[in-house]
């Protein structure tokens, strides 16, 4: 009888009529997209074109032969001083950038904590002496702190004389040529000792986590992180002489080595293209069971239309790239390929003794100049200006992040806790700082990526990094472009793994959280 | 029902709407006259907001058609700006500009849209407030308001444009009960100016007394329809008498 | 005990001795509350002056040759610009004091200041002070210099111990009045100390002190006169049009030679009428007659770029396109129609002027060696924001956008470029830009640093303004289309202008950094503050090994610019929060 109502006769309704195009809100909207797709297209066309010509005009090409061919330029530091190819010379560039990089993030979060945390502390000195390095720090730019320090290192430390032996003798070396420090280095038993340490590790976790279900469950005191750490040492205890029985670990790299490069370029091509296929097609059949109710598939707008086309689009794309540019599959098997070998060679029944050597500083006299011995681990001035820049300058802001951490924290958080009975430092670790971290995390890895962009000052203080290499290496051959392409390519596949990382670290938490 | 006569300013006719893979309109077929008061009522999530969001393309029907004072709404630019400058919307939630003062706030789209002088903006829009009651708040900004009078210049705002229809998606839902009753008051007064208007509203005492008629959503469809005095005291769908039972009993 | 009768009010008591606000008790609270915190303050008061010792003796070394800093100081101010038109520097020094002068008056500056607070602020600079000067007996300082530390400090801390003893009740000044008092107290001190360097410039800073508050009375007499909000509006667009007349017109060197104006001159001319003619048409043409209009101008405008028109018709053809493209949604009453003729004139006859720039033998687009030293870097600074914002805010449009091929690319530009360090974009700019021009022809390297830290710090700006573009609640959207405003109406009427106040501190901060980074330019060699203070100086024959020296100057410099910067970033901050709620 409902039915009756709604049911009624339409006499009246003139048949739907479809609008011009030129009134059509679908049609605008695309022909507008696809208008600037095709100029920015056509832009780039022109531009490159015109480079291009420009650049036979001047005797150069696009081609990758700086690469392969001798540089002839000299670097400060690293692996390859005198590099026989452009690769080295770029190798040799990353890896000190990386060294930086690294060593700074560290270094800056440590000094960020300590930082950030005192300028919190009731104790009005410390309170105050950590406003002000953060406020020094952050507000100078960093090329200006870096340079300062390279200068600073260069000629304020005493100057090296043969029988320097530095502020502490055996540990410490401090001249204008350099600082050097006492440090372990691992010899060429490391990486068969570095398997028991992982093991150690996994095993330590898996102790941990099972004295914490007892300490949770049956309420005893079952010191989880005390077992877990003698776990670690124990395993690391006898893995420092039991090392060699790694080396079957070596067997294993090296068969699959040969293995890899057993079987022909095509088949990787075909199972390569293949997969490119199948993660296309994946992705639109996901995203059509997202949109698919009880009722059968929802309409799709015309975003929707545009994302699956642009998955199919990417992955035909891939695969006809693959499939017919076969030097870049070539690359990734022979990057795989030496990778594996690189670990091969790293393991060998036969290789015995420490996998540590403990080094110490000490002047060695060539000529009739000292010079640092590399018997220490040793800071050229440029390292320890790009080094103490970096890391001060984004340590100020960690200070900062710190701080508006904790203090995202309500205050309710804390007064709950002491209502339960929890002292100051187990409020501290279990409610405040996992609450603290979530909020810390995403702007911590944005400093963390931007230290790893600021060390391409290196520049200014003559420090080998990637942008450093680079400009030698144009000033040599001209090819800018080529080299612009080659740091862009290495700084962005930088930020996409740290992203990649602080995202994964992200979604953990929030799990965590539940 | 007059469905499908002249003096017909709204008609629909069987509207699906989906939101991804949730059917929120099952077929809606309805008409409304000319200067009629039309009360939807029903459940949450039944429909009924979406339905006359519908109505000036606040969101998009995905199949059947709606036509509104004569024009389709299709996606031809045109048809979808003759319908929003006919039909004016209240919100739950105001949606003032809080960067805008109250007058401001009644002139900017006076100006731009149907490009008026400023002068003639702000004239209009002293008259209006005088008639929705809050002359002397011209010149604050909505944060000061109370929600009542918010919502009063949210009225104001939307008559300033002139439209045919009045569309009220919930607009008391947000408020204090005190100030219910002064934006129902405004409401009232426009339905006996003859305004052509479509509320979504649980006031059941505003819809017994002014409506026209009475729309039951649920579930995405019209359970029923009918004037209020025989949609209240004589049911004749069981879910409109549960509807109605619940809604009464407090 | 609750049928007990209330006790009559008592008199309030003082605290008991131990909560009283006296040194021991202070000391007791913030420095020795617990056993470790003792500890802490022991040891970082031992740090502590073994510290400021080492920094004493640095400073204060024999080895340091801090007397190159003031004869350099016109190097550091302008680099090499030609010291016979140094006039024109001091010119735009005065542009700008005079328009800081009008904004004093809405900056805040009409506040209070306490005369206690002030007063304890000079009694803690002076045992400051006095405390350095003690520490310096240990150090190589000159027996001038300490004196001069020991006896100042006393005399400051004495003088701020007496007045807030001698005062009963706190007293507020206005903190305009406060400016004035610090300024000439300030060119006092400066007659005083710096008199052998600054002889020649005292003239000049008294003018330029009393044109700043000489514009702030003409401020405060015109806002009795006019509406705060015009003042406003007023004073921002003065702002904005001091950055190209300051370096295009009065600081630019060599200066125009007029007798060269190209050929293409007349014809310009004639768009310009061409286009005041075009705006009326199309602002009473219905809309899409209008929209048929635009589409002719816009293939005209595109298509010029392919035949040998002058460059400057090209331009201002795409510039008319843009005007005339907002003219259907934003000037179709005679008020806002008067606007656009009059913001068209303007902007046309500056897109002429800017042209007439890059002609012949005063070619600026090729000659930018007159900017150098700290006026490079403001003009980089300042010049990167202006440039970067309207970049960045239509990045953040697209990357906001409903439509999928706009957000795509404006995502990819902002993920590439925040992806990769600065240096790498400006080695893009200074190296490849020439590739892509015909043979032979570049750009200024301070034209082309300019694009590159635009070009970079739109990314950044894209995402801070993207934030702000979330935070507007749909329901204004909806609102404002259920009102019939079209999307351009609503993006310029309803959603830029509140997403911009979510996002001006986050803005604020990127200009400080953007500021910072302007020093990046010294590594591909235009001679900015830092390059003058890093190379030029300390290479002179007569200031060799004045490096570090230099780099301190430059770093205090830099610092203080920052400094200030985020603090008034901060109490805008608060202000606004205060505001809107």
């Amino acid at each position: 009888m409902r039915d009756q109502v709604h049911q009624v006769n339409q006499p009246s309704l003139a048949p739907p009529t479809r609008p011009p195009f030129w009134r059509n809100a679908t049609f605008l909207k695309w022909a507008a997209q696809i208008g600037a797709l095709v100029g920015v297209a056509a832009l780039g066309f022109v531009l490159i074109g015109e480079a291009l010509s420009n650049m036979r005009a001047q005797g150069l090409s696009l081609d990758w032969d700086l690469l392969t061919d001798p540089p002839g330029i000299q670097l400060g530091e690293g692996i390859f001083t005198h590099p026989e190819t452009g690769l080295e010379a770029f190798y040799t560039g990353a890896v000190n950038m990386l060294r930086v990089a690294l060593s700074g993030i560290v270094a800056a979060t440590l000094v960020g904590l300590v930082v950030g945390v005192s300028r919190l502390s009731s104790n009005w000195l410390a309170s105050r002496l950590a406003t002000v390095f953060v406020e020094t720090f952050r507000n100078i730019p960093v090329l200006v702190q870096v340079v300062f320090w390279f200068f600073f290192a260069s000629l304020l430390f005493p100057s090296l004389r043969p029988d320097s032996s530095g502020p502490i003798p055996g540990w410490l070396l401090v001249s204008r040529k350099g600082v050097s420090f006492a440090w372990p280095f691992p010899q060429e038993t490391f990486w068969q000792w570095a398997v028991f340490l992982v093991v150690g590790l996994l095993l330590a976790r898996r102790v941990y986590r099972r004295r914490l279900f007892r300490v949770e469950e049956a309420g005893e005191d079952a010191r989880p992180l005390t077992w877990a750490v003698v776990v670690l040492l124990v395993v690391a205890a006898v893995g420092w002489y039991a090392h060699p029985l790694a080396g079957a670990v070596g067997w294993a790299f090296g068969g699959v080595a040969a293995s890899v490069r057993a079987i022909p370029l095509l088949a990787y091509q075909v199972i390569l293209a293949a997969i490119s296929i199948y993660f296309g097609q994946r992705w639109i059949r996901r995203f059509l069971d997202s949109r698919r109710s009880p009722a059968g598939l929802a309409k799709l707008t015309d975003d929707d239309y545009f994302r699956m086309v642009m998955a199919g689009l990417v992955g035909i794309v891939g695969a006809a790239a693959l499939l017919m540019l076969p030097g870049i599959t070539e690359l990734g098997t022979e990057l795989v390929g030496s990778l594996l070998e690189f670990f091969d060679r790293k393991f060998d029944f036969l290789r015995i003794g420490a996998p540590l050597a403990w080094g110490q500083p000490s002047v060695e006299l060539p000529g009739r100049f000292p010079q640092i011995a590399d018997t220490g681990m040793t800071m050229t001035p440029s390292f320890f200006g790009i080094w103490m820049g970096v890391t001060l300058y984004t340590s100020a802001f960690v200070a900062e992040i710190v701080r508006g951490g904790v203090l995202s924290v309500p205050k309710g958080q804390s007064e709950a806790g002491y209502a339960l009975g929890l002292r100051w430092g187990q409020l501290f670790r279990m409610v405040i700082l996992p609450q603290a971290f979530r909020v810390i995390l995403p702007p911590l890895g944005n400093q963390y990526l931007n230290l790893a962009k600021n060390t391409s000052l290196g520049i200014a203080v003559a420090f080998p990094e990637m942008v450093q290499v680079g400009q030698t290496m144009f000033n040599q051959t001209g090819d800018t472009i080529q080299v612009i392409l080659l740091w862009m390519g290495f700084y962005l596949s930088i930020s996409l793994l740290l992203s990649a990382l602080v995202n994964y670290y992200n979604r953990r938490t929030r799990l965590v959280e539940r | 029902m007059e469905n499908g006569t002249t003096n017909d300013i709204i008609i629909c006719e069987n509207v699906k709407k989906w939101f991804g893979d949730f059917q929120a309109l099952r077929g809606v077929t309805v008409s409304v006259a000319e200067g009629e008061v039309v009360v939807i009522i029903g459940p949450s999530g039944s429909g009924k907001s979406t339905f006359i969001r519908c109505i000036n393309r606040l969101e998009q029907h995905q199949e059947g058609r709606i036509i509104v004072g004569g024009t389709e709404l299709t996606s031809d630019v045109r048809n979808i700006e003759r319908i929003r400058s006919e039909v004016g919307m209240v919100f739950q939630q105001f949606n003032l500009f809080p960067h805008l003062t109250v007058l401001q706030n009644i002139t900017l789209a006076q100006i731009w849209v149907r490009k008026r002088t400023r002068a003639e903006a702000e004239e209009r829009a002293r008259e209006l407030l005088e008639r929705v009651g809050i002359p002397e708040q011209a010149s604050k900004y909505p944060g000061q308001l109370s929600g009542g009078q918010q919502q009063r210049v949210a009225i104001a705002r939307s008559l300033a444009m002139d439209p045919k229809i009045m569309l009220f998606d919930e607009p008391t839902s947000a408020l204090d009960p005190e100030m219910i009753k002064e934006v129902l008051e405004v409401m009232q007064e426009l339905a006996q100016t003859g305004m052509t208007i479509l509320a979504v509203t649980h006031e059941m005492g505003f819809a017994r007394e002014v409506a026209n008629r009475i729309l039951l959503f649920d579930e995405g469809q019209i359970i029923e329809e009918g004037p209020p005095a025989q949609f209240f005291n004589n049911p004749r769908h069981p879910r409109t008498r549960m509807f109605l039972s619940q809604i009464l009993s407090h | 005990m609750s049928l007990q009768p209330h006790e009559l009010p008592r008199p309030s008591e003082p605290p008991p001795k131990a909560l009283r606000s006296t040194g021991i008790n202070w000391m007791r609270r913030n420095l020795f509350n617990s056993v470790f915190s003792g500890a802490l303050t022991v040891l970082l008061t031992v740090g502590l002056l073994v510290g400021i010792l080492a920094v004493l003796r640095f400073l204060f070394s024999p080895e340091r040759r801090w007397e190159v800093i003031p004869p350099n100081a016109v190097n550091y101010a302008v680099g090499s610009y030609p010291r016979e038109d140094l006039a024109n520097v001091w010119r735009s020094v005065w542009i700008i004091a005079a328009l800081a002068g009008l904004s004093t008056v809405f900056w805040g500056l009409g506040g209070r200041v306490s005369l206690i607070r002030t007063l304890a602020a000079v009694r803690a600079a002076g045992v400051t002070v006095l405390v350095v000067g003690a520490l310096s007996l240990w150090s190589p300082a000159g027996f001038a210099v300490r004196s001069w530390l020991v006896w100042g400090g006393a005399f400051l801390a004495a003088a701020g111990w007496a007045g807030m003893r001698s005062i009963r009740e706190d007293r507020t000044f206005s903190a305009a009045s406060a400016l004035a008092a610090l300024l000439l107290g300030g060119l006092a001190i400066g007659w005083f100390l710096l008199d052998a360097v600054a002889a020649q410039w005292h003239g000049r800073l008294v003018v330029t002190a009393l044109l700043l508050l000489a514009f702030h009375w003409i401020g405060r007499l015109a806002g009795t006169r006019i509406s705060e909000q015009t003042m406003k509006r007023g004073t921002t667009l003065l702002w904005l049009l001091s950055f190209p007349v300051i370096y295009l017109h009065v600081q630019r060197s060599p200066r125009l030679v007029w007798e060269e104006v190209t050929p293409w001159l007349p014809w310009a001319g004639l768009v310009v009428v061409a286009g005041l003619a075009v705006i009326g048409l199309v602002s009473r043409l219905g809309r899409e007659q209008a929209a048929a209009v635009n589409f002719l101008l816009g293939g005209v405008a595109i298509l010029s770029w392919a035949v040998q028109w002058p460059m400057a018709i090209r331009v201002l053809a795409l510039l008319l396109t843009l005007f005339s493209l907002a003219t259907p949604t934003f000037a179709a009453s005679p008020q806002s129609r008067r606007i656009f003729y009059w913001s068209w004139l303007g902007g046309s006859l500056c897109l002429l002027y800017f042209f007439l720039l890059g002609t012949g033998s005063t070619d600026l687009a090729t000659r930018g060696e007159f900017l150098g030293g700290f006026n490079l870097t403001l003009m980089l600074a300042v010049g990167g924001i202006a440039l970067s914002f309207p970049v960045g805010l239509v990045l953040a449009l697209g990357r906001t956008s409903t439509m999928p091929v706009f957000r795509l690319m404006s995502t990819a530009y902002i993920e590439v470029v925040r992806g990769v360090p600065l240096i790498t974009v400006l080695f893009f700019a200074d190296k490849v830009i020439p590739r892509f021009l015909p043979q032979g022809l570049d750009f200024a390297g301070e034209a082309k640093a300019l694009l590159a830290i635009a070009a970079f710090s739109a990314a950044y700006l894209a995402e801070n303004l993207r934030g702000g573009l979330q935070s507007v609640s749909t329901g204004q959207f909806e609102a404002a289309r259920s009102l019939g405003m079209t999307t351009a109406q609503m993006t310029m009427l309803i959603t830029l202008p509140q997403a911009l106040r979510a996002v001006i501190p986050a803005m604020v901060g990127q200009a400080i950094a953007l500021f910072k980074d302007t020093s990046l330019v010294a590594i591909i060699g235009l001679a900015d503050f830092l390059r003058v203070a890093r190379d030029v100086v300390p290479n002179q024959p007569d200031s060799l090994g004045s490096i570090l020296e230099n780099l301190l100057l430059a770093a205090v410099v830099y610092w203080i610019f920052a400094f200030s910067f985020s603090r008034a970033s901060l109490r805008l901050e608060k202000r606004l929060g205060v505001g809107t709620r």
